[in-house]
């Protein structure tokens, strides 16, 4: 299976993973990934967890543990937007 | 890849029509019931003491003399309501610091705006508190003051908060400024892709804020009983999170407080927070009775959030074939009072419509003595397509380029880069664009002193949390109940597509809006999301029903569910060879429910994802009196990707809307203030929205590309129709006096000075 290919922000990577801003990361499912990168930067799974959402392929979600990750999709925490 | 578009597998019945909306009667025949029109026995009049001055420390309050007044019940000030811990919670746009939030519902250490609430009484009636109110006395040191953001920045600047440090800079800055925090989004290289450029473009622009509009005051009745349960009826753009904010700053549990939706009219972003219902909760626990607080205009305009005034530099560079090599811009943002501009947003909306392979945003959120900013449709989309979309208008010129041909060219679709990492998921835009390339109006020929201005833009669209329950009524007539506030007519589309799943008439179904305790959390009607996440809910609970209502046919059939299929609102066998069974009705199996199982009733519950963005592009055609500066809209034609139009006359209608709002920002309104920072125009005489005289027909340009992430493919219509009318306007105004305005409004006077060459 190929892993998901994962980049997080500029901001994010500085603040949280000594400047790392892509992964290769085993997961079938949002929880395995938190999971997987919260075990790289303890805490890290936490804070993707509420201040992030995510997009899958391109495609925007809110984070939800069932959101389905397909194989070798890419996959970028952003800031979560708000609207009027 | 999520992409193009999806056919249906069979033609829809109802979705995309036009009934009668289910809340059309009450609100014509002044029946509804807005959030001032609640009542209750016993009930107080509260009123709220504000500040008249801009910046002030507040020294000491003295409510003594009030609260000897004969009918006044309480009077409260800051210190009545709990204190919050500094911190920044939640996501960083959207960030909420309660520390902040309970200071703008009253202030404590200073008053940062005129307007800024001081106290509260609760009095047997409306005199009695306004007479209280002049009887507190406040002792106020006087400071300087600051309003405009390019002011706010300097670096002898006026100080709101004497330690505030700007965030996302590292190393920290040393002293501390009115700059809340920078953000950047880079893509690229910056250089590299100017020096590809044959033709770059540098201007600067101002933008101002702007309030939301809506015609209804903030108000709300508050009762707190004696058991410590409370209720609230509210006029609000989400009840639950009036619930939660509520319940937060005033250190209550959700499960003690039940909000109640009362009927909206107009929020446009700007009832999404909180400002007057913990001040009336507070005040009905201190007096026993219920509170009435219900805000007039001047104290919607001098103390509730209007979108940001801005300053921005944009910068784009394109070769002669057109083709957009590099931008950079800076946008600095008035966040008001306290920090929370949506300057995030309009950084990463700013080259969003187009494929650059080199960019960079950056946006810094600065607090000035003014309200503190608020959403508003779009929120800050608008103000960075001012910006980009004029120095478009420009370029396209300086190649000689058909402006709709510039944008067709750079044009994103699924699969292009962003600004902020992920690449577009979905099409939409360049439908937008070759719409309005193919309307006859477009070629149409324009007169001394016309011009022709487009315009487009883009907006993420939300998804999110939301709750719907569907109950199955004996007669097999249809309740849904969703936690949505309808703000635009959602309570028509929710029905449309229940009745459209379940197969039965729209007015079989029976649409409503339930409170907090009834049903489950619904986030805010707001960022285009209802239609799309609600949506999903709401059908998502239909086919629940439909499961059980083929469960009990089987039952009734001693068949297997599995034999029972549902089909335009009846249950039938799929395969005769089960029996010659003749289809049941939905009424005929409610008519049964007690003996097959009792309510049929279900309830769903999302988290959507995959919701898909708004584009929109619009031309403007305006003619300018040289002698006066004035701007006549001559036509507006506004196309835009709505996914599918789930009830096509209130798309239309929102589009409309989002129109008349961004030609109000670009030619009239503004907040006017005195020399000593205090609001001069804080009425509808003088800050002027625009009115029907004002606006031509807009003609309107539904683009169907759907979502399929989406039961009918419903994207958000909303919000996106609001950000391309000011830079259409100004590109239009080019045009027709070969004047370019860089500043808003786009006012006479402003108009005139610039034909004169002042």
């Amino acid at each position: 299976m190929a892993p998901a290919h994962v980049v997080l922000t500029s901001g994010f990577s500085r603040r949280y993973t000594n400047g790392i801003k892509e992964f290769d990361i085993d997961a079938t499912n949002v929880r395995g990934l938190l999971k997987a990168m919260d075990q790289l930067y303890p805490g890290l799974g936490e804070i993707l967890e509420e201040e992030t959402a995510i997009a899958i392929d391109g495609e925007l979600h809110e984070v939800v543990y069932t959101q389905v990750i397909r194989p070798g999709c890419e996959i970028f925490f952003i800031p979560r937007i708000e609207g009027g | 890849m999520l992409t193009k578009t999806m056919n249906p597998e069979k033609a829809l019945k109802l979705v995309g029509s036009s009934p009668v909306r289910p809340d059309g009667v009450p609100k014509v025949t002044g029946l509804a019931v807005y959030g001032a029109d609640t009542s209750l026995p016993g009930m107080l009049w509260g009123k709220i003491l504000r500040s008249p001055h801009a910046h002030a420390r507040i020294k000491s309050i003295n409510t003594s003399k009030a609260a000897a007044l004969p009918g006044v019940k309480a009077v409260i000030t800051g210190a009545d309501l709990p204190d919050h811990k500094f911190e920044y919670v939640g996501p960083e746009r959207v960030a909420v610091n309660y520390w902040h939030m309970t200071r703008n519902i009253m202030a404590r250490e200073k008053a940062l705006y005129e307007g800024h609430a001081i106290a509260a009484v609760a009095a047997t009636s409306p005199a009695i508190a306004q007479h209280a109110l002049e009887l507190i006395e406040v002792d106020y040191e006087i400071l300087p003051h600051v309003i405009d953001v390019d002011a706010a920045m300097q670096a002898d600047a006026p100080l709101l908060f004497e330690d505030m440090i700007m965030r996302g800079v590292e190393p920290a800055p040393t002293k501390p400024s009115n700059v809340s925090k920078r953000i950047e989004f880079a893509v690229g290289d910056i250089e590299a892709g100017f020096a590809q450029a044959d033709e770059i473009v540098e201007m600067t622009f101002k933008t101002a804020a702007v309030h939301q509009g809506y015609i209804e005051p903030h108000s709300c009745v508050a009762r707190f009983g004696a058991d410590g349960q409370c209720e609230l009826w509210s006029a609000s753009q989400g009840h639950f999170v009036v619930r939660a904010y509520t319940a937060k700053l005033l250190g209550m549990d959700i499960g003690s407080l039940l909000v109640h939706p009362a009927e909206i009219g107009g929020g446009f972003g700007g009832k999404t927070v909180v400002y007057v219902e913990p001040v009336a909760v507070a005040l009905s626990k201190k007096t026993g009775h219920p509170v009435k607080i219900m805000m007039s205009r001047e104290d919607v305009l001098k103390a509730t959030g209007p979108t940001s005034g801005s300053s921005m530099k944009v910068k784009i560079g394109v070769t002669k074939d057109g083709k957009i090599v590099a931008a950079d811009s800076t946008f600095n943002f008035q966040a008001g009072a306290f920090p929370g501009s949506p300057v995030m947003n309009a950084c990463m909306c700013a080259y969003a419509c187009y494929e650059i392979p080199n960019s960079r945003a950056v946006g810094f959120d600065v607090v000035s003595n003014r309200p503190k900013s608020a959403a508003y449709r779009a929120p800050g989309s608008p103000i960075s397509a001012f910006g980009v979309e004029s120095v478009l208008d420009v370029l396209a010129k300086k190649i000689g380029m058909d402006p709709l041909e510039l944008r067709l060219k750079n044009a994103v679709s699924a699969g292009s880069p962003t600004a902020w990492g992920p690449k577009h998921a979905h099409d939409g835009f360049k439908e937008t664009i070759e719409a309005l390339m193919k309307h006859p109006a477009y070629k149409t020929p324009l007169g001394k002193n016309q011009g022709r201005g487009v315009a487009s833009g883009f907006w993420f669209n939300g998804g999110g949390e939301s709750a719907a329950t569907v109950h199955v009524n004996e007669d097999g007539s249809v309740v849904i109940a969703t936690g949505s506030m309808d703000v635009g007519g959602s309570r028509a589309s929710m029905a449309l597509m229940a009745a459209e799943t379940l197969g039965i008439p729209y007015e079989k179904v029976r649409s409503t809006v339930a409170d907090t305790a009834s049903i489950g959390y619904n986030h805010v009607t707001g960022g285009s999301r209802v239609t799309y996440a609600t949506g999903i809910a709401v059908v998502d609970a239909c086919k629940k029903v439909i499961d059980d209502m083929r469960s009990r046919a089987a039952m009734t059939w001693d068949v297997s569910i599995d034999d029972v299929i549902w089909e335009d609102g009846h249950a039938r066998v799929a395969d005769k060879s089960t029996g010659d069974h003749a289809p049941l009705s939905l009424a005929a199996i409610a008519a049964k429910r007690a003996v097959t199982g009792g309510p049929i009733v279900a309830e769903a519950a999302v988290n959507a994802g995959g919701m898909a963005p708004g584009f929109g592009t619009q031309f403007f055609d305006v003619e300018v009196d040289p002698e006066t500066g004035h701007t006549k809209i001559l036509r507006v034609v506004a196309a835009q990707d709505v996914g599918r139009a789930i009830h096509h006359d209130y798309c239309e209608g929102q589009i409309q809307g989002g129109v008349v709002q961004g030609i109000g920002w670009a030619l009239n309104e503004e907040y006017i203030y005195d020399k000593e920072g205090r609001l001069s125009n804080a009425g509808f005489l003088d800050y002027r929205i625009p009115v029907a005289s004002d606006l031509p027909h807009i003609d309107v340009v539904m683009v169907e590309v759907p979502n399929p992430n989406h039961p009918f493919g419903a994207k958000g219509v909303g919000e996106v129709n609001i950000v391309p009318p000011m830079a259409a306007i100004a590109n239009a105004i080019e045009q027709a006096t070969g004047k370019r305005m860089t500043s808003l409004p786009m006012s006479p006077p402003k108009v005139l000075a610039a034909i004169d060459g002042e």
